[in-house]
C-alpha cells in the first residue's frame, strides 16, 4: 500500500458535512441518500440539465428515495468542474473552501464508446483539476475517489488483482482507461499537496438487493432487456402474425407457455461476472469513508461472482424462455441465426465482463468494513430487481430524473 | 367553412389527379375534355369560386359539374399524397349546381367575343373558351407570391402551328398570355388576365431508339414519358411526375436524384422546338436560333413556348437497386454523397431530410409526424443518403464501410411502419448506436429480424387509412414497385407527399458541394424560418457534375388557406432570397432558382460556372 495513515475524522458519524460530486448519478445518489439518512449533511456539486436545475434534479431523486423530509440536510451548488473555481463566484468558492469538508468524487462518464473518447476523457480526467483543486484549497480532511475495479485492465496476466494502483496499459474500453488514468492523477496530486485520499473500486453495481429498486438499468439489466425484447418480437409474431417467421427460426411455444428460443451466446473463455448490489456498495463505502486509510485502494467486489450459465438460467426462468446456451469460443465459421446475431451484438459492449478471469483482492475492504460481504445474487434478488426494472419500463418510467 | 370547401381550398395544385400513377385510371371526363376544369383539380377550384360567389353558375359550370360520374378515382390519387378526399367536393359541386337549377337559378352564357371566334378558327370550336366557369379554374395558384388573375380566354392548341398562329393573333390584339402546364403550385407563372394557353392536348411521344431520344409534345407529363421509356428498358431524367416535360425544362431545368448521372438543364435534351414571343418558329439546334444555351444571372423573360423536345434516353441495368445510408449530421451525409459523386458511384444520389423520407413512408399525416420523431430521436437518423446504382455501385458503398438500409430492410420498415411506433427494441438499437452509429444495420440477419418484429404488410401499413380506401391501397402497396427505391425515384413518387401536411415554398440553390458552406446556408434558412414562425426542413441535396456542385432545396411550409401564414411565408421567402443574394454576391459560385426560371434550357456549365 502506498501513502500515509490518515486519522479517524474528528467529527463522528451523522455530524459531518461532505462535498459530493455525481449526486445525480447512480452510485452518487445512493451515497447521498445514505449520508443524509444517517444524519450527515451533503453539499452536492453538479449541473443543471435539460432545463432542470440541479436542485430540481436532486429533489426528484429525494422523492424517489423517499427522503424529501431530509431536504434540509442537502445543499446544491451548480458548478462546472472544468472551469476555474468550479465556475463559482470567488466569494462563493471561498465560502465553500472555508467549510473544509471531506470530498467524495463520484461524478463520472460511464460510457464505453470509443467515439465519445473526448467527452469521456474530459469528464473523467480533465475535470480532476477542479475538484482536487477544491480539496486542496479547502484543506479537505479526505478525498475519496469512486473508481472501478476494472482499472486493472485486460492485458495483465495476473488473475488476482491487488488493491493498489495499476499501471496496466490495455483496457477493454475508454471508460476503464480514463478511470485508471484518473486514479494515478489523484494519487500523484493528492500526494503532492498532502491531502489524504482513498480510491474505492466497485465492480458492477446493480439495484438494491432488499427492494430491487434502481435508477439505472444498464449492465446486468441490459442483457435481460435484450432477451426480453427478442422474446417479445417472437411472441408477437406467434400471437398476431401466425408465427411463420418464428417457425423458420426454430422458435415455438411449448405446452407450458414457455418460449423455445434457441440462442447461442459466444464468450471467449470461461469466467465469471462480478456483481454487487447498490445497498452493499453504499454500506461498504460508508465504512471505508468512516475509517479511511490514506492512499488505500478498496475493492468493493463480490466474494461469489456469478457464472454466466447460472445468470442465463435466471434469465430463462424469469422470461419463461428455453434454449439459451453459452458457448465458449469464437463463433468463427458458425452461422448465427438472426436473433443470435442480434443478441450477440447487443451484448458486445459488455462481453469483457461476462467471462472475466480477474479475481479481486479485498484485504483493505475487509479490514475497513469488518468483513462485510455482498449478498449473493440469488434468483430471488435477481427477480426482485428485474420486477422493479420492468415496473418502471426499464427506466422510461423514471424519465423525470434521468441522470445522464 | 364546410368540409367540402375546406378540401377545395386546400387543393395543392400538384395535379396528381391528372396522371395514372396508382394504376386506378384517371378521371374520364378530364381525359376526354383536356381542360383542367374537367379534372378533379378544376372542379375543386370551380366549387370554391361558386360557393364564395366569385362567379355565377355558368353554362360550362353546369357541364363540368354534370360530367363527374363520382367514380371516386380522385380520392385514391389525392388521398395518397395529400390525404384529401376530392369526391366529397365533387358531390358538393353537383349538389350546388343541381340545387341552383332546381330552384330556377340563372345560368350565365359566355358573351359573344370576336377575338374568341378568331382563336377558335385556329384551334377549333371546342378548344377555346371565355366561359367564367372554365376561366376561374385557371385563375389561382397556391403560390404565396401569386395574386389571382382571371383569364379572359383559355385555349388548348394541338399543334405547333396552332400555337404560332395563336401567339401572333394575341400579339396583334394586344392580349397578354401565359402558358399552363400541370403542376402549377409553386411559381405563380401560369396566370394571365389575357389568355391562358393550356398545352395538355399536345401529347405525342415518339421514340427514336437508334438515336437514344424520345420526341415529346408539350403536353406530355413526366410520369407518362417515364412509363413509356421504362417499358422500353430506358430511363429519362424525370422531374415531378405531373410536370410537363417541355415546360419543366424551360422553367427550371429538370432536377432529380438522378442528376449526378444525367445532369440538368441542357444535359437532358438533344433539341427543342419553340414558338417565339412573336410567333416565329425555331429549333434550338438551328444555326440561326436565338442562343438560349447561354445563362444570365438575372430575371429573364420567357423565351417563347416550347412545343416539343427530343429528350435523352438513358440505359438501365437489371441489377439496379437502392440503399439508404443513415447519418446523424448533415455534414457527414454531404461528405458521403460527395465522395460517391466524385468517384462516380451510383446513378442517383441525394441527401434527404427526415421530413422528406417520413412524409413519403407514412400513408397519413399523423403517422408521418410520429415516424419523423422516431427517426430523429429513437434511431438518431435526421438525414439519409440515397444511393441508387447497379450491383457494382452498391458493393462499392458497402466497401466504403457505411451501414445502410438495403432494399429489403427499406421494404420491411416501410410496410411495417406502424409497428415501429411501438417497437421497444428500437431503444436497444439506440443504445448500440451510442457506441457505433447504426452498427445494427451490419448485423447479419437484421433485415430478417426486422421482418419478424415489424410484420410488414400492406394491411399493417394502412391500418390508419380511411377504411373505405384500404382495400384499394392494399392492392397498390402489394405491388413491388411501391416499395422499390429505384421505381420510386425513377418516377419521382418519393417526393410526392412533401406537401401533404401543408403547402410548401421551396428555396432552391445551386452551389458548391462543400459541407461547411451548405451547413452555413442551411442554418441561415432555418433561422429565417424560425424568425417567421414557419415549419421548415431540408428537402434534399443532390450532387451535380461529379460532385463539384449540388442543388439544395430547403422548404418552408405554410397553410395555403391562412392569410397570416401566407403573409409570414412571403416574408420568409423574401428574407431567404436575400440570404441567397448575399452569398451569391460574396462567393460568385451560387445560383438561385429564381434566375433559372425561363433559362432551364441553358447549358449546365453556363448555369453553374459562368
Amino acid at each position: 500500500m502506498n501513502g500515509s495513515e490518515g486519522g479517524i475524522p474528528a467529527k463522528g458519524v451523522g455530524e459531518r458535512t461532505f462535498v459530493l460530486t455525481g449526486g445525480t448519478g447512480f452510485l452518487g445518489s445512493h451515497l447521498m441518500a445514505a449520508l443524509i439518512g444517517r444524519g450527515d449533511r451533503v453539499v452536492v456539486l453538479g449541473r443543471a440539465s435539460e432545463g432542470k436545475s440541479l436542485s430540481d434534479r436532486i429533489g426528484a431523486l429525494l422523492d424517489w428515495f423517499g427522503l424529501e423530509r431530509l431536504r434540509d440536510r442537502l445543499e446544491t451548488i451548480e458548478s462546472d468542474l472544468m472551469k476555474p473555481l468550479l465556475g463559482l463566484e470567488a466569494d462563493r468558492y471561498a465560502a465553500l473552501c472555508a467549510r473544509a469538508c471531506p470530498v467524495i468524487h463520484c461524478a463520472s462518464d460511464t460510457r464505453f464508446s470509443e467515439r465519445k473518447r473526448r467527452e469521456i476523457t474530459e469528464a473523467n480526467v480533465h475535470s480532476l483539476a477542479g475538484i482536487v483543486g477544491l480539496a486542496k484549497d479547502s484543506r479537505a480532511p479526505f478525498f475519496h475517489y469512486v473508481s472501478t475495479a476494472y482499472v486493472v485492465g485486460t492485458g495483465t496476466a495476473v488473475t488476482l488483482c491487488r488493491e493498489e494502483l495499476s499501471d496496466s496499459g490495455e483496457f477493454a474500453n475508454v471508460y476503464e482507461e480514463t478511470k485508471a488514468q484518473a486514479e494515478r492523477q489523484i494519487a500523484a496530486e493528492c500526494g503532492r499537496v498532502g491531502i489524504p485520499f482513498t480510491i474505492i473500486r466497485p465492480s458492477i453495481v446493480y439495484g438494491d438487493s432488499r427492494t430491487g429498486r434502481s435508477i439505472r438499468f444498464n449492465a446486468l439489466y441490459f442483457h435481460l432487456k435484450s432477451l426480453e425484447f427478442i422474446r417479445d418480437i417472437y411472441l408477437s409474431d406467434l400471437r398476431t402474425n401466425g408465427g411463420r417467421k418464428s417457425r423458420d427460426h426454430g422458435v415455438s411455444l411449448d405446452e407450458n407457455g414457455n418460449l423455445r428460443l434457441p440462442l447461442r451466446v459466444f464468450l471467449p473463455r470461461r469466467g465469471k461476472i462480478d456483481l454487487v448490489p447498490a445497498d452493499y456498495f453504499v454500506a461498504a463505502c460508508l465504512r471505508i469513508i468512516d475509517h479511511p486509510r490514506s492512499g488505500a485502494v478498496y475493492h468493493v467486489t463480490s466474494e461469489s461472482p456469478k457464472d454466466l450459465g447460472e445468470l442465463a438460467s435466471y434469465c430463462e426462468r424469469y422470461l419463461k424462455i428455453r434454449g439459451l446456451e453459452i458457448i465458449y469460443g469464437e463463433p468463427d465459421g458458425i452461422a448465427l441465426s438472426p436473433p443470435e446475431a442480434l443478441l450477440n451484438r447487443f451484448i458486445e459492449t459488455y462481453r469483457p465482463y461476462l467471462a472475466d478471469g480477474r479475481q479481486f483482492d479485498r484485504s483493505h475492504t475487509d479490514e475497513a468494513t469488518g468483513g462485510l460481504r455482498a449478498p449473493e445474487l440469488t434468483y430471488e434478488i435477481f427477480k426482485r430487481c428485474m420486477d422493479y426494472a420492468v415496473s418502471v419500463n426499464w427506466g422510461s418510467g423514471l424519465r423525470s430524473m434521468r441522470t445522464d | 367553412m364546410d368540409d367540402a370547401l375546406k378540401t377545395a381550398k386546400n387543393c395543392r395544385h400538384y395535379a396528381m389527379c391528372k396522371i395514372d400513377y396508382l394504376g386506378s385510371g384517371v378521371c374520364p371526363s378530364g381525359l376526354e375534355k383536356y381542360y383542367d376544369s374537367f379534372y378533379p383539380r378544376g372542379r375543386m377550384a370551380l366549387y370554391a369560386a361558386l360557393v364564395e360567389g366569385r362567379i355565377p353558375v355558368t353554362q360550362k359550370a353546369v357541364e363540368i359539374a354534370e360530367s363527374c360520374d363520382l367514380c371516386g378515382k380522385c380520392d385514391y390519387q389525392c388521398y395518397f399524397y395529400t390525404e384529401l378526399r376530392p369526391s366529397r367536393v365533387m358531390e358538393a359541386l353537383k349538389d350546388f349546381v343541381s340545387r341552383h337549377l332546381s330552384e330556377g337559378g340563372a345560368v350565365e352564357q359566355a358573351p359573344e367575343d370576336p377575338l374568341l371566334q378568331q382563336i377558335r378558327a385556329i384551334v377549333g370550336e371546342e378548344w377555346a373558351e371565355n366561359d367564367r366557369g372554365i376561366a376561374v379554374t385557371y385563375s389561382r395558384d397556391p403560390c404565396p407570391i401569386a395574386a389571382p388573375q382571371m383569364p379572359a380566354y383559355v385555349v388548348l392548341p394541338r399543334t405547333r402551328e396552332e400555337v404560332a398562329s395563336l401567339v401572333k393573333l394575341l400579339r396583334a390584339a394586344g392580349v397578354s398570355w401565359a402558358v399552363r402546364g400541370n403542376a402549377s403550385q409553386n411559381m405563380g407563372l401560369s396566370m394571365s388576365t389575357g389568355a391562358v394557353i393550356d398545352l395538355n392536348r399536345m401529347t405525342g411521344i415518339e421514340f427514336d431508339e437508334k438515336n437514344w431520344v424520345a420526341k415529346v409534345g408539350a403536353g406530355v407529363a413526366m410520369f407518362d414519358l417515364q412509363r413509356e421509356a421504362v417499358r422500353r428498358g430506358y430511363r429519362v431524367n424525370a422531374a415531378e411526375p405531373t410536370a410537363l416535360v417541355c415546360g419543366n425544362v424551360v422553367c427550371s431545368g429538370i432536377f432529380s436524384t438522378f442528376m449526378p448521372a444525367y445532369g440538368t438543364a441542357a444535359d437532358n435534351f438533344i433539341d427543342a422546338d419553340f414558338v417565339g414571343p412573336d410567333g416565329s418558329l425555331f429549333s434550338l439546334s438551328d444555326k440561326s436560333a436565338p442562343n438560349l444555351f447561354a445563362f444570365r444571372q438575372a430575371d429573364e423573360p420567357t423565351p417563347g413556348i416550347c412545343t416539343g423536345m427530343k429528350v435523352k434516353l438513358h440505359p438501365t441495368t437489371p441489377d439496379e437497386t437502392g440503399v439508404l445510408v443513415p447519418f446523424d449530421s448533415l455534414g457527414k451525409a454531404l461528405a458521403f454523397v460527395k465522395d460517391c459523386a466524385v468517384r462516380r458511384i451510383g446513378v442517383a444520389l441525394a441527401v434527404l431530410g427526415s421530413e422528406y423520407i417520413s412524409a413519403f413512408l407514412s400513408p397519413t399525416k399523423s403517422l408521418a409526424a410520429e415516424v419523423k420523431k422516431i427517426f430523429a430521436e429513437k434511431l438518431g437518423i435526421p438525414y439519409l443518403a440515397l444511393v441508387i446504382g447497379d450491383s457494382h455501385a452498391i458493393r462499392s458503398v458497402a466497401e466504403m464501410g457505411v451501414p445502410a438500409f438495403d432494399q429489403r430492410l427499406f421494404r420491411s420498415i416501410f410496410l411495417g411502419l406502424p409497428s415501429l411506433r411501438s417497437a421497444r427494441w428500437l431503444e436497444l438499437l439506440g443504445e448500440l448506436s451510442t457506441h457505433e452509429p447504426y452498427s445494427y444495420l451490419n448485423i447479419k440477419g437484421f433485415a430478417e429480424m426486422a421482418e419478424v418484429a415489424l410484420a410488414p404488410s400492406p394491411a399493417q401499413l394502412l391500418r390508419d387509412v380511411d377504411a373505405d380506401l384500404r382495400p384499394f391501397f392494399e392492392t397498390v402497396y402489394a405491388r413491388p414497385e411501391m416499395t422499390d427505391l429505384v421505381w420510386l425515384n425513377t418516377f419521382r413518387i418519393l417526393s410526392s407527399r412533401m406537401g401533404r401536411e401543408k403547402q410548401y415554398w421551396v428555396n432552391i440553390v445551386y452551389l458548391p458541394l462543400e459541407g461547411a458552406l451548405i451547413e452555413e446556408i442551411e442554418s441561415e434558412f432555418r433561422r429565417v424560418a424560425e424568425r417567421h414562425g414557419l415549419k421548415h426542413d431540408l428537402g434534399f441535396v443532390t450532387p451535380l457534375d461529379g460532385g463539384k456542385r449540388c442543388i439544395l432545396e430547403y422548404d418552408y411550409f405554410y397553410d395555403q388557406t391562412d392569410p397570416d401564414e401566407i403573409a409570414r411565408v412571403q416574408r420568409g421567402a423574401m428574407d431567404a432570397g436575400a440570404v441567397i443574394m448575399e452569398y451569391s454576391a460574396k462567393l460568385g459560385t451560387i445560383r438561385w432558382i429564381r434566375h433559372v426560371v425561363n433559362q432551364g434550357i441553358s447549358r449546365k456549365e453556363n448555369l453553374l460556372y459562368t
